[in-house]
């Protein structure tokens, strides 16, 4: 009985969770369509999920970590490496689709040095991926000597302007990749391991788990999905470029946590996470057609970053108050 | 005995500066509950994580049945049939009952992912196995009540196939209902042949459920017994009988005038209930009690961490109404707690920094500091309190548990303090250091200060107290003098029987 009215408060609690990324979205979504004619037409929304798409895929990446209580702050250097690695191999000669896949086996590397260094050494993610995003931008810059670099390939066009049924490949894409990502959240051990990492540690290490492994498995993965979204950057910008991704780890977070995902307790999942972005993308594009000069475009976005981890922080305190602690 | 599952020889247990088991011989017979009982720190709980392979010993041998065996970790001993249900749950918050069950064993499907579907029917049938199909294998654990949590802790373990069980401290989270039905299952367990080994030290629980006794007292076995065979006194006398008149020494005083006074004092989670108590100045107050009778709950809610949830706090006659560690302080109360290395002390700043960072204001009002002052200060502090380091810019973390504990001391004497709280303050402590400890505390109490102390250590309370109160399930059950009870009667009413000799 008691379980069953529980069952009832958890499904309140969960729809309880998504809403105000929702509410949020329509609101803006409302004012921008008031404010341009040119918002609510079929082809800007086309537009919208394309141009969510490269930080959607860093998202999800980020929520994996997040759900360790980590954060990756190496996620937006390792995608400016991709775009860089994949153009600087291609035109050092190799066939663009061998370049393509060591571009993506690197960034999978570096994603499980990051959770060896997390894991084996005990350093916080936060302070290891620190480091590893300052070595990134330093390579990246100098395999560029600090400027992007380009080649002409005709598949950078096909990969952005291709379309099946309607919509474009790289939505299909990414609708993909979090097929994969749902997966192994919700159909792998793996999957467990994250929430098991981020909500009891001790857990696994009764249930004899070695933490080592889990954690160079997920960070590999977030690299894995990285690198796509640093594929796809490439073939947009037809180039690769040494900072394209710097800052993006952050909005990934503002996304995971806009999306439901708690700092803490291995709390919440992918799904919201693509709300998140969305949010964060439909504010972009809004401002950018409303004419909102791009230097107020930053601090607007920076608000809604700070807000939302505001309020996670805040509804921690509120929690721990009504469990009656004061310290 | 024949029907005997596992056996330990001679096992020793050592941690830095502890001998947590000394040479300890224990036997478990199939379809039996054997108690393991003995005062924290007496080994009890070591001994259960060695048999789960959690800790490794430095000697002694492990059989099962006439096996020779041994654990390298948890894994191992669960391979060979020994689950544990934890103290502390382990649970994974938000994933659900069937996927915590199952965790890291999760039953596949033909393409090589997790079998939702099969795991959730498993998850249930173990459940309805224990009575429990009530609860919803679908929900993540954190939605369950503690009582439902345990019970999958429960089926997890069973989900393992296990001959031997280990129960540490199963009831300390119950209700008594909860405690009833939890002991109907642990029987129907005992019925099909699984050994239980119980960790526990609540006495009331004995005779409901054990069958064998083994009592351990300092990581030494004092004896294992039928449970028919043995009375609470005696049972009480094995566990914390021993010699306590060298170590403690309190002087003779008069007490002048109350300081501190609670009325049906209460916190809001049910832990410390309408507790009266009053300190004295001059006066060493001991409050003795089991871990989790609500000293320390006591301890936090006078000193402000907690929220007051009814009743009245007094200090020196006026009533603290909002009560926080800031205002408590203010009004010259001190705490010297258990675990200084988190709320005692800043570990990687000097003997001299934490001795007077809190009293900074008081010494140098103007916005100016001295450090010759400062040096001046602390270094008499030192030699007052007798703080064996070599100078006063040493981190504290380099200095001995004792000396810590000195500076802590050191902290709230440079603050003007003069009521201190001082919960668990020589755990961890060698003897000597102790002993200094309590000369100290003796010093303080002859020289006007109030001390409340808050120990589990009975000849610690029972040797430097003026006063005891006894708590037992955050009530206050009986208060004496010194020297008016013996350690046997404090004791039984720690555990909760026999307890009308001097109820207050």
């Amino acid at each position: 009985m008691q379980a069953n009215t529980r069952a009832k408060s958890f499904i309140t609690d969960f729809v309880r969770k998504i809403p105000p990324v929702l509410w949020i979205t329509l609101l803006l979504i409302t004012i921008f369509s008031m404010a341009s004619d040119q918002y609510l037409k079929f082809s800007n929304f086309t537009n919208i999920l394309v141009q969510s798409v490269p930080l959607m895929l860093v998202a999800f990446a980020q929520t994996l970590i997040v759900l360790t209580q980590g954060t990756d702050l190496s996620l937006g250097a390792q995608v400016s490496f991709v775009t860089v690695l994949w153009i600087y191999l291609t035109k050092a000669g190799l066939p663009i689709y061998i370049a393509a896949i060591i571009s993506v086996v690197a960034s999978m590397f570096v994603g499980s040095i990051n959770g060896l260094i997390v894991s084996k050494g005990k350093i916080p993610p936060f302070i290891a991926t620190l480091g590893m995003q300052n070595i990134l931008n330093s390579i990246s810059m100098l395999l560029t000597a600090g400027a992007s670099i380009y080649i002409y390939h005709p598949l950078f066009y096909d990969v952005t302007k291709a379309k099946i049924i309607g919509i474009p490949l790289v939505v299909w894409i990414t609708a993909f990749m979090f097929m994969v990502t749902w997966v192994v959240l919700y159909k792998t051990k793996l999957g467990a391991q994250i929430f098991g990492l981020g909500g009891n540690q001790e857990a696994l290490t009764l249930a004899g788990i070695n933490l080592v492994k889990p954690s160079i498995k997920i960070y590999a993965f977030a690299g894995l999905l990285t690198s796509v979204s640093g594929l796809i950057t490439t073939c947009r910008l037809e180039s690769g470029q040494p900072v394209v991704g710097a800052g993006w780890e952050f909005e990934a977070v503002a996304a995971t946590l806009l999306g439901g995902t708690s700092l803490r307790e291995g709390k919440g999942g992918i799904g919201g996470t693509i709300f998140g972005v969305l949010l964060i993308t439909i504010l972009k594009n809004g401002l950018n057609i409303s004419g909102v000069p791009s230097l107020y475009q930053n601090a607007i976005i920076g608000l809604i970053i700070l807000m939302s981890i505001v309020i996670d922080a805040l509804a921690r305190r509120m929690k721990s108050y009504e469990e009656g602690a004061k310290l | 005995m024949d029907n005997v599952i596992l056996t330990t020889r001679a096992i020793t247990k050592e941690f830095p500066g502890v001998k947590a088991l000394d040479s300890v011989d224990f036997d478990l017979r199939s379809g039996e509950v054997h108690i393991l009982v003995g005062e924290n720190g007496a080994g009890k709980s070591t001994l259960s994580k060695v048999i789960l392979g959690a800790y490794i010993p430095e000697g002694g041998e492990i059989y099962l049945g006439d096996e020779k065996v041994s654990f390298k970790s948890t894994r191992d001993a669960l391979q060979r049939g020994i689950a544990a249900v934890y103290q502390e749950f382990t649970l994974i918050p938000y994933l659900n009952v069937a996927q915590n069950i199952f965790f890291n064993r999760e039953p596949r499907n033909k393409y090589g992912l997790i079998d939702h579907k099969k795991m959730e029917r498993d998850a249930k049938k173990l459940l309805e196995s224990l009575n429990c199909d009530y609860i919803n294998v679908k929900l993540p654990t954190k939605f369950l009540s503690v009582a439902e949590q345990q019970m999958v802790e429960i089926a997890k373990a069973l989900s393992f196939n296990p001959r031997i069980m280990v129960f540490d401290e199963p009831t300390a989270t119950l209700s008594e209902r909860e405690v009833e039905s939890l002991f109907r299952r642990i029987k129907k367990l005992k019925e099909s042949g699984i050994g239980i080994i119980y960790v526990s030290h609540r006495m009331q629980e004995f005779k409901h459920i054990g069958d064998r006794i083994t009592v351990l007292r300092d990581g030494k076995k004092i004896a294992t017994v039928n449970i028919d065979e043995v009375n609470d006194m005696e049972l009480v006398n094995m566990m914390v009988g021993r010699d306590i008149s060298q170590v403690y020494h309190r002087s003779e005083n008069h007490f002048t005038g109350e300081v501190l006074r609670t009325e049906k004092l209460s916190d809001k989670k049910g832990r410390v209930k309408e507790v009266d108590i009053t300190l004295n100045k001059g006066e060493i107050v001991g409050i003795a009690g089991l871990v989790g009778a609500g000293r320390t709950e006591l301890a936090r809610l006078i000193f402000g961490i907690d929220p007051i949830g009814g009743g009245k706090l007094f200090i020196k006659g006026k009533e603290i109404k909002d009560n926080s560690p800031v205002k408590i302080v203010k009004e010259g109360v001190g705490m010297v707690c258990e675990d200084r290395k988190r709320m005692g002390l800043a570990l990687n700043h000097s003997v001299m920094w934490n001795t007077v960072a809190v009293s900074l204001k008081s010494f140098f009002p103007k916005l100016l500091i001295s450090h010759k002052k400062i040096v001046e200060i602390v270094t008499d502090y030192v030699k007052q309190l007798r703080v064996a380091t070599p100078d006063i810019y040493r981190a504290c973390k380099n200095l001995s548990g004792g000396n810590q504990q000195k500076v802590v001391l050191a902290k709230w004497l440079s603050a003007n303090t003069d009521i201190m709280i001082f919960d668990e303050p020589t755990r961890g402590i060698d003897v000597g250091a102790k002993m200094e400890i309590y000369a100290m505390m003796d010093k303080l109490a002859t020289e006007g200060k109030s001390i409340l102390m808050i120990s589990s250590e009975l000849p610690e309370v029972i040797g430097m107290s003026d006063r005891i109160y006894i708590m037992n399930n955050g009530r206050i059950v009986g208060e004496c003098k010194r020297g008016e009870l013996s350690a046997d009667q404090i004791g039984a009413l720690m555990l909760g029987v026999g307890g009308d000799s001097c109820a207050s």
